[in-house]
């Protein structure tokens, strides 16, 4: 038995991830969700939404992303705009008191104390709305995106809905690896929102009932997971989280490969210590079976296996390197460049290069389905290189740093 | 059953099935190599055979033989770097590549025998290497060894290179190696009748060819080895 066999537990899970999206895309509560239509525009008898916009340093970024909820096609009277500057050191101060004798604006200023003191501070000043949502100040919404979330509010339970975020024009390789990923990501939370099977209502606008908001609490720091926590909260009090495929949003991607590192570090520490310290008793729960026996279990096995694969893959990749290395050096170097004929016989055709090609096809089909289902903007096929030769390197890296955070206790920071 | 279970146990199954597939494509073109081989040595025992009835035959003149016996082991090589592949891909301990390798030796001996009766009877010096390996993992050498070996075959196409699993439980195989006195030490090479132990370097290597063996020789056929 080869050392790779370790491998082939989560390669048939990775499969069966992969088959139930499948199966789920087509099932009936996903095809309604694609059929549902937005509101109509110009939009009429429609419920008051707030939408806060927590900034902390945004000076170069919030005026776009105010504007972009200045022009979203929804009736003015019926929303309005709280814009929280977090004790900022820059000039997003001056940047959104610009905006205070808007009408529909509330301009605040506190003292900093994190992102979920600001969004706190902002919804204790919202007042007669019945939605509310939140907008990063780096990030910027498409005209119709609320008109596509509010219906997505189509049941009493339908406690958030999230919206489908998407890279705004992409410049270095992480960006463009980052654009094909949230693509993939589109369909996920597509799929899992049909179903309940969300554990996040991500910062780029997300929206709640401001009731269930009132009901639950105020958001907590979470770990740095503020958006994380409350989406977990939100399912242990038995609601559902939804999406809505077409609201589209902007944000951007860290440009570098140590900014990537950093955000996902705090991701996936933010999951981990959710679910492990505050939320363990979502694991295996019999109240939401999507989230309980499905979506943590194998987003728990993701990172396990994550690690031992990339682990196996590269003593496997070394390993190889030193013995070819060491066999050709007893020949002339032209020797090992010389061409041999090619034939079929010696194609390395195993089952860990099947699945790959498998999981490629599949991921790039899912990638396509999400630009392509919520209209996302710009050009997939010119980012997905970047994402096959970058994402299966970096991404074990943020993953392992991030199980050492966790094991040894240590403390993660915002950037 | 909820929507969820039946998603779940259909995605099941698609998994099941895509799995298997996945196992049934690779199985399929394992087959596909070892049949490939199969027909390949079929081919060969029968060169071989006709080679060896048109030798006795020709007693009288058998250097007109020769330019047979050239395509053969032109072939003998091709069916050796495939052997040694299909080995990689389907393990040492193959039963169907045991029985190739079984198959690929005799033709191997029976080769080197013609090439040294051609030799007496044509008064032609061949230089010919019986090349001796382990795959029992007693060997640490025998992967460069082989690879030194298939560089001074492709580079001296005159050069006959035989090589041997010295572990295949094989009777003629046995025979070959107590006629030559064999110690079961890794890499063991019998060059032109002379044998030696242990590869360090291809100079070393070279050094152990007769003198200007490898500059003056002409080229006639080779064999390579079925591993390393």
């Amino acid at each position: 038995m080869g050392l790779e066999t370790v491998a082939y537990p989560f390669i048939f899970l990775a499969l069966y991830f992969e088959s139930f999206l499948l199966v789920t895309f087509f099932s009936s509560p996903a095809r309604t969700k694609r059929a549902q239509s937005p509101v109509a525009s110009p939009a009429t008898n429609v419920p008051k939404v707030a939408i806060i916009v927590p900034c902390w340093n945004e000076e170069s970024t919030v005026a776009g992303t105010v504007e972009s909820l200045l022009a979203l096609e929804y009736p003015a009277d019926k929303l309005s705009l709280v814009l929280v500057n977090d004790g900022s050191t820059d000039g997003t101060a001056s940047a959104i008191d610009r905006y205070a004798a808007h009408p529909q604006i509330t301009a605040l200023h506190k003292p900093n104390g994190g992102k979920f003191t600001a969004m706190n501070y902002g919804l204790e000043h919202v007042a007669d709305a019945e939605f509310v949502g939140f907008l990063d100040a780096d990030s910027f919404v498409a005209p119709d995106a609320l008109r596509e979330i509010i219906p997505s509010f189509d049941a009493p339970a339908v406690a958030a809905v999230t919206a489908s975020m998407s890279i705004h024009n992409p410049h270095t390789v992480f960006q463009r690896m980052q654009y094909a990923e949230y693509a993939q990501a589109i369909t996920l939370r597509h799929i899992f929102g049909s179903i309940n099977g969300l554990y996040v209502t991500p910062g780029p606008f997300s929206f709640y009932r401001l009731s269930v908001l009132k009901e639950l609490g105020p958001f907590k720091h979470a770990y740095l997971a503020e958006d994380m926590e409350m989406a977990m909260r939100i399912q242990r009090a038995g609601l559902k989280i939804g999406n809505a495929l077409r609201a589209r949003v902007y944000t951007k991607g860290p440009p570098t490969a140590r900014k990537l590192i950093k955000q996902r570090i705090r991701w996936t520490t933010g999951f981990m210590r959710n679910i492990f310290f505050d939320y363990r008793d979502l694991i295996w729960s019999k109240q939401n079976v999507v989230l309980g026996f499905f979506v943590l279990p194998l987003g728990i096995a993701a990172i396990g296996g994550s690690i031992i694969v990339f682990s196996l893959y590269v003593f496997q990749t070394i390993k190889s390197l030193a013995h070819s290395v060491s066999v050709m050096s007893a020949a002339p170097l032209s020797y090992a460049l010389t061409v041999h004929p090619i034939s079929w016989f010696y194609f390395p055709l195993t089952i860990p290069l099947l699945v790959g090609i498998t999981m490629t096809a599949l991921t790039a089909t899912w990638m396509a389905v999400g630009k392509y289902s919520s209209n996302t903007p710009g050009r997939l096929l010119p980012n997905l290189p970047a994402y096959f030769l970058f994402y299966t390197f970096v991404a074990p890296i943020w993953i392992i740093r991030s199980v050492s955070h966790v094991v040894r206790g240590a403390r993660t920071t915002w950037r | 059953m909820s929507l969820f279970a039946r998603n779940a146990l259909i995605a099941l199954g698609i998994t099941i099935v895509l799995a298997g597939t996945l196992v049934l494509t690779v199985d399929y073109l394992n087959r596909a190599r070892v049949n490939q081989l199969s027909a390949i040595e079929d081919q060969l025992s029968i060169d071989t055979l006709s080679l060896d009835t048109q030798f006795s035959l020709l007693e009288a003149a058998p250097c007109d033989s020769a330019a047979s016996s050239t395509a053969l082991t032109g072939e003998l090589s091709d069916l050796g770097s495939r052997l040694s592949y299909a080995e990689n891909q389907l393990g040492t301990t193959n039963p169907q590549v045991v029985r190739l390798k079984e198959q690929y030796s005799l033709l191997e001996i029976r080769d080197y025998l013609i090439t040294k009766q051609l030799a007496a009877a044509c008064g032609t010096k061949p230089v010919t290497v019986l090349y001796f390996y382990s795959n029992a993992n007693d060997c640490s050498n025998c992967d460069q060894a082989g690879y030194a070996l298939s560089y001074l075959r492709d580079t001296y196409p005159e050069l006959r290179v035989y090589s041997f699993d010295y572990n295949l439980n094989l009777g003629a195989l046995q025979t070959l190696i107590t006629v030559n006195k064999l110690r079961p030490k890794f890499p063991a090479f019998v060059i032109n009748g002379k044998t030696s132990y242990g590869f360090t370097s291809l100079s070393n290597l070279e050094s152990r060819f007769p003198k200007g063996a490898l500059a003056t020789t002409t080229a006639t056929s080779t064999a390579t080895s079925a591993k390393k």
